[in-house]
């Protein structure tokens, strides 16, 4: 670690990719106009980009230092307008390591800082390429407010996906089963930029060959779920390939990917508590998922997904390894009154019933039994939202339940929460209901227990915060 | 109808009241005004049965607006309205069909904001408006004498310091 740097300029690799950032982010249309235009303008174009383009890189490039001192992280940067961006290192709030494919071929990473700003908003640096050791390195220093104490120790592996069970994974997960919906999407968008007929007779070609008979319908739709299956599983290796989850000491880290390898952290400290996510077609298996419910962090690139999927078997120890007071997700909840069980089902299906009863009046029978179908539909899964739905308060740790197509089980530290609500409408009111929202704060979002009966609020309230609540609760 | 959580002790000003009944009619006679356009408008381009038709409407809608936004909201709402400062928080409950009863932590306050718009002013009164590091955990109360506002004022900021120090 001697040799790795933590300052003076971006690895020269990186001019090949600021480059290619400044050709363009989007090559593909570019290219597909180039090769409708014919050499004569091809090649000057080409000359100009590379001409223009790879100077202005490399200037940018040279025109790029960074420099990590005792206690501080500065950035300058510009070709005219000279910027100097100065993070406090107590201000660092995460450190990415992001390594796209042009990244990985030249051993390249990308670091992106996430800093907490003055008045809470984020404030973002970003390294576009330095090398793996370099980049390891800073995020060391930068992460480390404990000054190079903690490090050294090999971080222990808390969690780590076998290729096996990522497959699975895809296959039971609805966003990667409803992905081939956004690559057919994708594909169809490039199409668009092809140039000349390519696609009208391609779709010609195909509409001429459109199998007719009985088994050649069949072999297509056979076909067709295969290659859902197949995307599914190809998406969720992709995405998640040798995911490992680390525990080192004050954060936790997961690294990710099998084209673009990510490292993202997040502190325990921002963790409020932990949810586990499922559907219903991974409950069969008993698999599910565990994401962090944590507060100033970023959403996107799912940075609090700390398992992407992982068997039942598995999970206690794991929530245990990050929150030593969670409890058991095997542990039964106190369910939620009948009446809430009425109200799920009215809320689900009236409207389609509404619907279906139009639709046969009007004797309009295939929306009818659209509706119907729909109706039915709809009441299963009500059903099942009911069943779902259970709270439990162990005097620690809070653990509440709800969802169906997406069923979460969330455990939260009471003392996180940032304000309490209750809520109830005068259906609730007739029918001794009422939702408890707890406002978790920073973007960690709200959960709710919703539709607990009456008594079990008041004595959920009058347990959750004996000083703060319980004085406010109507004495029975 | 079972009750959860008491009734908060304190009330709102009862000029709140008023200040809703004048923002209920303006919403009507703006909704009224567009009703007698729209009706003129079709009128002059000699539709007269969508003249007819959008006249009826129209007057239906008012005369809702007027019973809910003048008549029900302003009475029911300043009914439920309630506050008080606990020992450890702001307690606020409101609603009249669909209730809401907010706890927010002294020590979880972040900013008290004092806010009037100029119908507020009219009346003399003030919002006290605080926020959470929630977007949804924050909570305000809409009308108050600027004499009572600057006392809850005090008295948060003085709670939310003592409760900071015991941490």
């Amino acid at each position: 670690m001697s040799a790795a740097r933590l300052e003076g300029r971006l690895h020269p690799l990186a001019v090949l990719v600021l480059a290619r950032r400044m050709i363009g982010a989007s090559l593909i249309p570019v290219l597909a106009l180039l090769l409708s235009l014919g050499t004569r303008i091809l090649v000057p174009l080409v000359l100009a980009v590379v001409l223009v383009g790879v100077p202005l890189a490399v200037a940018w490039w040279w025109r790029f230092t960074y420099r990590v001192s005792e206690s501080r992280l500065e950035v300058r940067s510009g070709l005219i307008n000279r910027t100097t961006r100065v993070v406090p290192l107590d201000r660092v709030r995460g450190v990415d390591l992001t390594a796209p494919f042009l990244h990985r071929l030249l051993g390249l990473v990308k670091v992106e800082i996430e800093a907490a700003a003055g008045g809470g908003d984020k404030a973002e640096l970003s390294l576009a390429a330095v090398s793996r050791r370099d980049a390891e390195a800073l995020r060391e220093r930068l992460l480390s407010r404990t000054d190079a104490e903690t490090i050294e120790e090999e971080a222990p592996t808390l969690y780590r996906a076998t290729p096996g069970l990522l497959a699975v994974g895809g296959l039971t997960s609805g966003r990667y089963l409803l992905a081939t919906a956004a690559v057919v999407g994708v594909l169809g968008n490039l199409a668009d930029n092809l140039p000349g007929d390519v696609v009208a007779r391609a779709t010609d070609t195909v509409a001429d060959r459109a199998p007719t008979n009985a088994s050649g319908i069949v072999a297509a739709v056979v076909a067709a779920v295969l290659a859902v299956l197949l995307f599914a599983v190809a998406g969720s290796l992709l995405v998640d390939w040798g995911f490992v989850l680390r525990s080192e000491g004050e954060r936790l880290t997961a690294e990710r990917g099998l084209l673009t390898r990510r490292t993202v952290s997040i502190d325990l400290e921002r963790i409020r508590g932990l949810d586990l996510r499922d559907t219903p077609l991974r409950r069969p298996f008993r698999l599910t998922s565990v994401h962090a419910v944590a507060g100033g962090v970023r959403r996107a690139g799912g940075r609090t997904t700390l398992v992407p999927v992982i068997r039942a078997e598995g999970v206690y120890a794991l929530l245990r390894a990050v929150d030593p007071l969670a409890p058991d997700p095997a542990a039964p909840l106190a369910g939620h009154p009948k009446a809430a069980r009425t109200r799920r089902f009215v809320r689900a299906v009236s409207l389609p019933a509404l619907a279906a009863a139009i639709a046969l009046a009007l004797a309009a029978w295939p929306a009818a039994v659209l509706a119907l179908l729909l109706t039915a539909g709809l009441a299963v899964i009500a059903l099942d939202r009911y069943r779902q739905l259970g709270h439990r308060f162990d005097g620690r740790r809070l653990t509440v339940r709800e969802g169906s197509l997406m069923r979460r089980w969330t455990e939260l530290d009471p003392e996180e929460i940032v304000s309490f609500e209750l809520r109830r409408t005068p259906t609730q009111r007739r029918a001794g209901l009422a939702t408890l929202v707890l406002h978790l704060g920073e973007g960690a979002g709200e959960r709710r227990v919703l539709d607990a009966g009456a008594e079990q609020t008041r004595a959920l309230l009058a347990e959750l915060d004996p000083r703060l609540l319980a004085p406010l609760v109507e004495p029975r | 109808m079972s009750v959860i959580l008491r009734q908060p002790a304190e009330a709102l000003d009862l000029r709140m009241r008023t200040v809703w009944v004048v923002q209920g009619a303006i919403t009507t006679a703006v909704l009224g005004l567009g009703v007698i356009v729209a009706v003129v408008v079709l009128v002059v381009a000699d539709a007269s049965t969508a003249a007819w038709i959008v006249g009826a409407a129209g007057a239906v809608a008012v005369i809702a607006s007027a019973v809910v936004m003048v008549w029900l909201l302003p009475i029911h709402d300043h009914r439920y309205f309630r506050y008080e400062v606990t020992e450890l928080g702001l307690y606020v409950a409101r609603g009249w069909l669909w209730r809401r009863w907010q706890v927010v932590p002294h020590a979880r306050i972040e900013t008290v904001d004092i806010r009037s718009g100029p119908l507020l002013r009219a009346f003399g009164l003030v919002a006290v408006q605080v926020a959470t590091a929630a977007a949804g955990g924050g909570t305000g109360i809409p009308g108050l004498d600027p004499s009572v506002a600057d006392a809850l004022v005090e008295e948060l900021s003085r709670r939310a310091g003592v409760e900071e120090e015991r941490a």
